[in-house]
């Protein structure tokens, strides 16, 4: 018995080691919490997202794909958003009791009911039918909390000038990821651009780049609201 | 032997609680990072939970305080959640100290996403009577449109379960090797000889002697024929067969029908096109289904992945699945293509993960 206790020991000790090796830099934590406490705040906003993602292509080459998306969200229920890219065009609409999922190119669509509010929209649609929304991560409640979770090593590495706006810019990684965020240096601490590289996977990149932030718009309710438009057909969807 | 079991059990609960020391919980993504805690998959230090960021043990505990800050009650995500300790021994950057304990961990109960005010576990009532699409799983059942009261024009399809048998609907693999990277999705792979490229589903018409599956008629040609075929239940199902059609028979008359694999018939319409299996096989393709000819006339065998055909019947349901849409026949997925020009669709192979 005692020589299995000194196994398990043996065994666990370099995890233990390992998981201890965590470095959480408390400013980059007080940078992220700051700019969630203003998204936590906000009653609504609309934003601009241009963003780029690797994918590897039939010869296992990379290909860099662009995204252009407008977003409007009002709370808790409301969101909508609008995707123009060299992969498709497409928009979501939810008003709180259904989403729907419009393509441009295939003029068709998906309908579906929904949670009554926005993250829960989003993190079902994802769950359930892979649905990625622009930027959603940002949006999540606990966005600090996650990124604390998820990566061993989150530091502040200064400021940095993105279009020639002071930010604060924040490395996080773990052995799979490495993220990294630049929040602007304004009163509004608002996200100004993401980058994530996939290190367990060609080093693939996701980068997104946040424009015209608008905080707490006045938004008519109609544009949440989805009208098919003419010959769009309703089609069927198959669940992850 | 009774004073090894109690050893035995030691042995298994130790190498229980060793797997889970050492093998790592892979938090659930959700859009492009995990969000273990929104989403409530992950413990937090706030409950002395163990988790294992750098600090000093001996470090004393901070107070914890609700936070002064309100939420506006109509917040796009319900307000900012903080459940994990901002206790920091030291800042490892430059930043004055005085920010580094600044913040005290909240405890609140609404943190995780699933848990949030007005969560939706709870099917609702589709007081507006919206359409809303099909919602299949890889396992063929629909679960769509279920919690609907006075559901009564919700499904946009067709039920084909009569007409659109699974059996006859199972796709034999290609024996030409795939040189395309599958398209992943849901735990499955879709391989495709050739690129997607949509074009809308119009199901394809054979010409008058051809009747789509539903189709109903009182009675038929005498120049109908009796195609018997042994069903998976061993039971024989008796089929009658005209021009390339095959009914089953009602109480009333006869109702038009997939082609059951393995039926046998001595000719097919002339309207058949020849379709390429592989370098060494040809099938014959009319009415949605396949023909191998042999010396007695033509057998309706199954759907072989890779097959190009030029148009699809009636009884198809355009499906999207994930980043693709896709015509299914029952297990059957046609991914819609191009082919010099001309919109074409190919049987796509469907390997799980």
């Amino acid at each position: 018995m005692k020589k299995l206790f000194f196994a398990l020991a043996v065994f666990t000790f370099p995890f233990l080691v390992q998981a201890q090796e965590k470095q959480i830099d408390s400013t980059a934590i007080f940078i992220l919490d700051k700019m969630s406490d203003v998204i936590g705040d906000l009653a609504s906003v609309s934003f601009t997202l241009n963003s780029s993602v690797d994918k590897l292509n039939a010869d296992s080459n990379i290909e860099k794909h662009y995204k252009h998306s407008e977003v409007t969200m009002v709370g808790p229920d409301k969101f909508v958003s609008r995707t123009q890219g060299d992969q498709g065009n497409h928009a979501f609409w939810y008003n709180g009791e259904f989403m729907t999922y419009y393509s441009f190119d295939e003029n068709n669509y998906v309908t579906l009911e929904a949670p009554d509010n926005i993250i829960t929209m989003i993190d079902s649609m994802y769950t359930r039918f892979d649905f990625r929304f622009p930027a959603a991560d940002f949006f999540y409640p606990s966005f600090t909390d996650d990124i604390m979770e998820a990566f061993d090593n989150i530091q502040y590495n200064g400021q940095k000038t993105v279009d020639g706006e002071s930010c604060f810019y924040i490395i996080a990684t773990n052995p799979d990821t490495n993220v990294q965020i630049w929040v602007s240096n304004t009163m509004n601490m608002l996200p100004k651009r993401m980058v994530i590289i996939q290190k367990n996977k060609e080093n693939l990149q996701y980068e997104a780049h946040f424009t015209k932030w608008e905080l707490n718009p006045e938004v008519p309710n109609s544009i949440f609201e989805f009208t098919p438009p003419p010959g769009a057909k309703l089609i069927s969807i198959l669940e992850k | 032997m009774n004073t090894y079991l109690p050893k035995l059990k030691t042995y298994a609960g130790l190498l229980v609680l060793f797997l889970a020391l050492v093998l790592p919980l892979k938090s659930i993504k959700a859009q492009r990072l995990g969000h273990g805690v929104s989403r409530g998959g992950g413990h937090t230090m706030s409950r002395g939970g163990g988790h294992t960021m750098s600090r000093p043990s001996s470090r004393p505990k901070a107070t914890r305080t609700m936070p002064t800050r309100s939420t506006p009650s109509r917040s796009i995500n319900g307000g900012h959640t903080k459940n994990k300790s901002r206790n920091f021994s030291k800042p490892t950057t430059k930043t004055p100290s005085r920010t580094a304990n600044k913040k005290v961990s909240t405890n609140r109960n609404n943190s995780k996403v699933t848990n949030r005010k007005g969560s939706n576990n709870a099917p609702k009532l589709n007081t507006r009577n919206k359409k809303t699409s099909n919602i299949k799983t890889k396992n063929n059942n629909r679960v769509g449109n279920k919690t609907h009261i006075g559901n009564n024009n919700v499904n946009i399809n067709v039920n084909n379960s009569r007409h659109n048998n699974i059996r006859n609907t199972r796709v034999r693999s290609s024996s030409v090797r795939y040189t395309r990277p599958p398209y992943r999705y849901g735990g499955h792979r879709y391989y495709c000889h050739r690129p997607y490229y949509y074009h809308p589903y119009r199901p394809f018409y054979w010409g008058p002697v051809w009747h789509p599956w539903g189709y109903f008629v009182t009675s038929l040609a005498t120049t109908a024929i009796i195609v018997s075929i042994v069903n998976d239940d061993d039971d024989e199902d008796e089929y009658h067969y005209d021009n390339g059609t095959y009914y089953l028979k009602t109480e009333d008359g006869f109702v038009a029908v997939q082609a059951p694999v393995g039926a046998e018939v001595p000719s097919i319409p002339k309207e058949a096109e020849e379709v390429t299996v592989n370098e060494t096989t040809n099938n014959y393709y009319y009415g949605g289904a396949f023909y191998e000819k042999n010396a007695e006339g033509y057998v309706v065998v199954p759907a072989t992945a890779g097959t190009i055909v030029p148009g699809l019947p009636e009884g198809g349901e355009e499906v999207k699945v994930g980043e693709v849409t896709y015509v299914q026949f029952g297990d059957t997925y046609y991914q819609p293509i191009q082919v010099d020009g001309k919109n074409m669709y190919e049987i796509v192979e469907v390997k799980a993960e």
